[in-house]
């Protein structure tokens, strides 16, 4: 059992934040930038350096099928994505970390998981996956972003 | 050697009598012979030989050919005979008789076989009559039913409390809204499919070609749309096909068509193509496998996880409301699946029209709205093909 802290209540709290329970989140795959310490568990701007160090990496819901349907597709070009599995009780402090690493994109819509960064950049959801795979432009994207060296 | 045995064999296990062809023949054989009347025929041979040694001879002759006689015979018996099983019936005294005896035997046991297995048909025949006449009754009732109750469903609306009644097809307006906006757009595909034919016959400017192929489009489009609204009422109902016709279903991928699949059909069909556009047409093609498997990978994802779910907890402990309200939850996901295969079905129909001329997606277009009407019209004559008796 634990207690969710939001990022900004950290900063007002004088004492030690609570530590969670490390097992909740499962050893992602190819995330780099994952420090097996505690800090990082409740600290969600280590997500920053994770979307800058990962060519790609996928955010999705535990649990949620959408997000494994993009890590098939895209292990099916032959890259070999991040995935991040948000717990539920994060979710909200995990959009608004991923919606500020956007900022500046211009885009006005809000952010859905699964959601993809690619290169850094925010890219989209499923649809957007989909849509770009069909069009033929999302595998020069995965080249550009260093993903894919074929 | 009794011949007289031989002409009609009781059967003491069949309870029938029954002269048999071989049986004549000999019967014949038996009136011309002198077989059964050995003695006489050496008393009157004695008169016409002198010399008792020739006569002699002469016996021992007709006993060879006799005996060779009979051996031919029973050759042809045994030739005959494709089994060798003895039936436990009336055993003639003659090796020649049992022979004939068990060939009888086995012809009356088919026979009998035959007949058993004509009763069994008629009464197999019978009950499935009964059956299809009680399931013609019940069909009749539930029509009957239906049409009052969406007469009701639709008066009420959404006040319709489903709660009680189930979630039953006939009461969901969702369903029903789709199922009518469906026959309507199947009519109205129909009509576009056959438009177009004759138009692709016809000298047409290539300006009124666009314009087809746009108003082509735009009706799968509006296909998607509708079963957007009637996935988010029931996504099942639309996963089950049980709004398409048997064989679309039979071929249908996520509650549609196969992208891939649809481009294979289409394919030849499209009049000539550039390299670049083969090029195009076969990257396309590997596109879409490749989405549809990750999202068939999904789906079964969703099926491990929906089964874990339910399962959870202690299964026969008797309250299992948590594991039911956390499985609901995941059967949402089933919506979206439907509306990412929707999606790709949309996004394949945009990209092969980019990549073709006017002339060539018109061509596709008439391809595409003939093969589904085939699909459909193959349905109809399977559902109405005459049943083989049981």
């Amino acid at each position: 059992m634990h207690e969710p802290i939001l990022y900004g209540n950290l900063l007002l709290q004088q004492k030690p934040p609570t530590l969670r329970n490390p097992n909740l989140n499962p050893n992602p795959n190819n995330v780099k930038g994952i420090k097996e310490n505690a800090s990082s568990l409740y600290d969600f701007s280590d997500l920053k350096n994770m979307v800058k160090d990962n060519a790609v990496i996928v955010f999705g819901k535990k649990g949620c099928c959408m997000s494994h349907v993009i890590k098939r597709l895209l292990q099916a070009l032959g890259v070999n994505p991040a995935v991040y599995e948000v717990d539920e009780v994060d979710e909200n402090e995990v959009v608004i970390e991923l919606e500020g690493i956007r900022a500046g994109d211009g885009k006005q819509c809000s952010m859905q998981f699964p959601a993809v960064f690619i290169g850094g950049r925010w890219f989209g959801g499923l649809e957007r996956i989909i849509a770009s795979h069909i069009t033929g432009e999302l595998t020069p994207l995965l080249k550009q972003a260093g993903a894919l060296w074929l | 050697m009794n011949f007289a045995s031989t002409q009609f064999v009781p059967s003491r296990r069949m309870g029938i009598c029954e002269p048999l062809p071989q049986i004549g023949m000999w019967s014949d054989y038996k009136e011309n012979n002198y077989l059964d009347t050995s003695t006489p025929a050496i008393l009157e041979v004695d008169s016409r030989f002198d010399n008792q040694v020739q006569f002699v001879l002469f016996i021992i002759c007709m006993h060879c050919l006799v005996f060779f006689g009979h051996m031919l015979i029973n050759l042809c018996v045994i030739y005959v005979q494709s089994e060798d099983t003895s039936h436990g019936i009336v055993e003639p005294s003659n090796k020649y008789d049992q022979e004939v005896s068990k060939t009888n035997d086995k012809q009356l046991r088919r026979l009998a076989q035959n007949r058993e297995a004509a009763r069994k048909c008629r009464l197999r025949k019978k009950a499935y009559v009964q059956q299809l006449e009680n399931s013609k009754l019940r069909l009749m009732q539930l029509e009957q039913e239906l049409e009052r109750a969406r007469q009701q469903g639709l008066y009420v609306g959404g006040g319709l409390d489903t709660g009680q009644l189930g979630y039953s097809r006939t009461t969901n307006p969702g369903i029903a809204t789709f199922e009518m906006a469906y026959g309507h757009w199947v009519e109205e595909q129909n009509k576009k499919t056959a438009d177009l034919r004759n138009a692709l016959c016809s000298d047409i400017t290539d300006l009124e070609l666009s314009s087809f192929v746009d108003d082509g489009m735009n009706h799968y489009f509006d296909l998607f749309l509708m079963k957007e609204t009637a996935a988010k009422a029931d996504v099942f109902y639309l996963m089950s096909g049980m709004w398409e016709t048997s064989a679309e279903h039979f071929l249908s991928w996520i509650g549609g068509f196969r992208p891939s699949e649809l481009l294979k059909v289409l394919e030849p069909h499209l009049g000539p193509l550039t390299e670049k556009q083969s090029l195009e047409l076969s990257n396309l093609k590997q596109s879409c496998q490749q989405a549809e498997d990750a999202l068939s990978q999904g789906l079964e994802r969703l099926h491990q996880i929906l089964s874990e779910t339910v399962a959870d907890g202690l299964l026969g402990e008797g309250n299992y409301l948590p594991q039911i309200n956390a499985a609901l939850e995941k059967l949402k996901a089933m919506v979206r699946f439907v509306g990412q295969a929707d999606h790709l079905r949309k996004e394949t129909l945009l990209q092969i029209s980019r990549n073709l001329n006017n002339r060539q997606a018109a061509q596709g277009l008439l391809a595409l709205g003939e093969y589904f009407q085939r699909l459909r019209v193959l349905s109809s004559f399977w559902t109405s093909r005459p049943r083989e008796s049981s």
